[in-house]
């Protein structure tokens, strides 16, 4: 993706990114790497408190999207439950890549972050639509998919072209023919509930 | 042809008992896979299941036998009929009450029960009918015809291979291996391999000190991403001050678009919180304040 489009008129997005650009590229400037953990997809999963005072206040809701009422998703919890999701025009969402919220639809599954507001809805930060963290075994390896076994339950992942995988714990790549059959596999990607498989987003091996 | 089936079906059977009965009779994993099936809990009790499990291998042993000796009573068959349909049933039982429970029917395997459990089981009900049924002993069939009744025995074997939830383990996966040893790796020469991914732009990002900083104000995961000159820009959405001073903004990251984490050296990343509404920058002075963090030099 470039800051310019094709047409050589700049769109309204992309005079905002050019925008954008210039302030990221004159702000401070910090040099240096650390152990801390994230707040992407992988934070979906994050199983300690966080030690952000602005994680401290939020609240998750996580479950099934069983009607959308313009910006209010109406989710029914794994565990019972009921709760309503308001999307604001800064929540991020996730669905297999950061993408708009017009990708929701009813029947996803959802796990979301937000504040709870005095309505009862709890406004979202972030939405991660159908995400999925699995513990695997390859089992076949072709051109666009791999077979998968979690469990007793053999899944089907599908290869996309921005798939990543990291190996033995290093940095992601795009390179995936270091992955062989009968590795354990840690798969972080996203549900299909049309077929039951799995767009695999990050698959990391030998961790 | 057909006569010829069913004159070897008794032959076939009395394999597949006899494996069955074997690896159930015998086998070493009973004890080890009796509280994982469904007769486990049927029974409500692991060492009962395992007794079970023994007895019926030994019965299915005996009737490999009969089968065998005495192909022409309707005796065995009709035994072996019987064993079918009360393995159907197990199964139907297994599968509505404890769904994921393996059927044991091996009982060297782990996998639930599925459609081949249910072929198996009815192929044993069916061919034991047709055993009662049948006059001719199997050794005059071999006799008369050996080489069909060789093709009919492999054809059979292999049918019975398949149904078995082994094959799995002992055949698909090195061959599935092989496939990939001999045609190559179907993964290899995907495009674009050599650009660095943006998820891996975010995990770079995720571990660094300008992360570390911004995070009470983050509030967002990533919303979009682009690269300009060299810099991949990730845009963030957060809130900055407490209370009545809250005002949202955009975080943006630019960073080195080649670098991932396995890079040599530190990251070097540019940060700026920008008001969503008026696009003014946003204390600038907090985060140059923020200490330049330098990995250890190695000495030499």
């Amino acid at each position: 993706m470039n800051a310019r489009n094709t047409t050589g008129v700049p769109s309204e997005g992309m005079r905002r990114r050019r925008f954008l650009t210039a302030a990221a590229l004159g702000g401070a400037t910090i040099v240096g790497a650390s152990a801390l953990g994230g707040l992407d997809a992988d934070a979906a999963f994050a199983a300690e408190p966080s030690l952000d005072p602005a994680i401290a206040r939020s609240s998750f809701v996580e479950g099934r999207i069983t009607g959308i009422t313009g910006s209010v998703l109406e989710v029914a919890g794994s565990s019972g439950g009921h709760a309503r999701v308001q999307m604001t025009n800064v929540t991020s969402v996730w669905k297999v890549r950061p993408t708009t919220a017009d990708v929701i639809e009813v029947g996803d599954g959802l796990y979301a972050r937000g504040v709870p507001m005095p309505d009862g809805t709890v406004a979202a930060d972030a939405v991660w639509v159908n995400i999925v963290n699995l513990d695997t075994t390859i089992r076949g390896i072709a051109k666009n998919r791999v077979h998968l076994a979690h469990g007793q339950h053999e899944v089907v992942g599908n290869i996309l072209a921005d798939t990543g995988a990291s190996y033995a714990g290093r940095g992601l790549t795009s390179d995936l023919s270091r992955l062989r059959i009968g590795q354990s596999a840690q798969v972080l990607g996203a549900w299909r509930p049309s077929d039951d498989s799995v767009d695999v987003v990050r698959i990391s091996v030998g961790h | 042809m057909l006569s010829l089936t069913t004159g070897l079906l008794p032959l076939l059977l009395a394999g597949l008992l006899a494996w069955t009965g074997a690896t159930k009779a015998l086998g070493p994993d009973v004890v080890r896979t009796a509280p994982k099936t469904a007769l486990a809990r049927l029974l409500s009790s692991s060492e009962r299941a395992v007794l079970v499990l023994r007895a019926t291998g030994w019965a299915e042993l005996l009737l490999a036998g009969a089968l065998l000796a005495a192909p022409g009573s309707a005796l065995p068959g009709a035994a072996t009929a019987v064993l079918g349909a009360g393995f159907l049933g197990y199964l139907g039982y297994g599968r509505a009450r404890a769904p994921q429970a393996s059927c044991g029917c091996s009982a060297s395997e782990d996998t639930p029960v599925t459609g081949r459990s249910f072929a198996r089981a009815a192929l044993v009900l069916a061919g034991g009918l047709t055993a009662a049924g049948a006059h001719r002993t199997w050794w005059d069939a071999l006799g008369d015809r050996p080489v069909a009744s060789a093709v009919v025995l492999a054809v059979g074997a292999l049918v019975l291979f398949a149904l078995s939830a082994d094959l799995d383990r002992r055949l698909l996966l090195p061959l599935r291996r092989t496939r990939l040893r001999v045609f190559g790796h179907p993964l290899t020469g995907r495009g674009g391999a050599r650009q660095v991914p943006v998820a891996a732009s975010v995990e770079l990002l995720e571990n660094s000190l300008a992360w570390h900083t911004t995070s009470p104000v983050v509030r967002s995961a990533l919303l979009d991403h682009w690269d300009s000159d060299g810099w991949r820009v990730l845009h963030y959405s957060g809130v900055h001050g407490e209370g009545e001073a809250a005002r949202p903004v955009a975080v943006l990251f630019a960073l080195d678009a080649t670098a991932g984490r396995d890079t040599p050296g530190d990251p070097v990343i540019r940060v700026s919180y920008v008001d969503a509404d008026t696009g003014a920058p946003v204390a600038a002075e907090e985060l140059r304040a923020a200490p330049a963090r330098r990995s250890l030099r190695l000495v030499e």
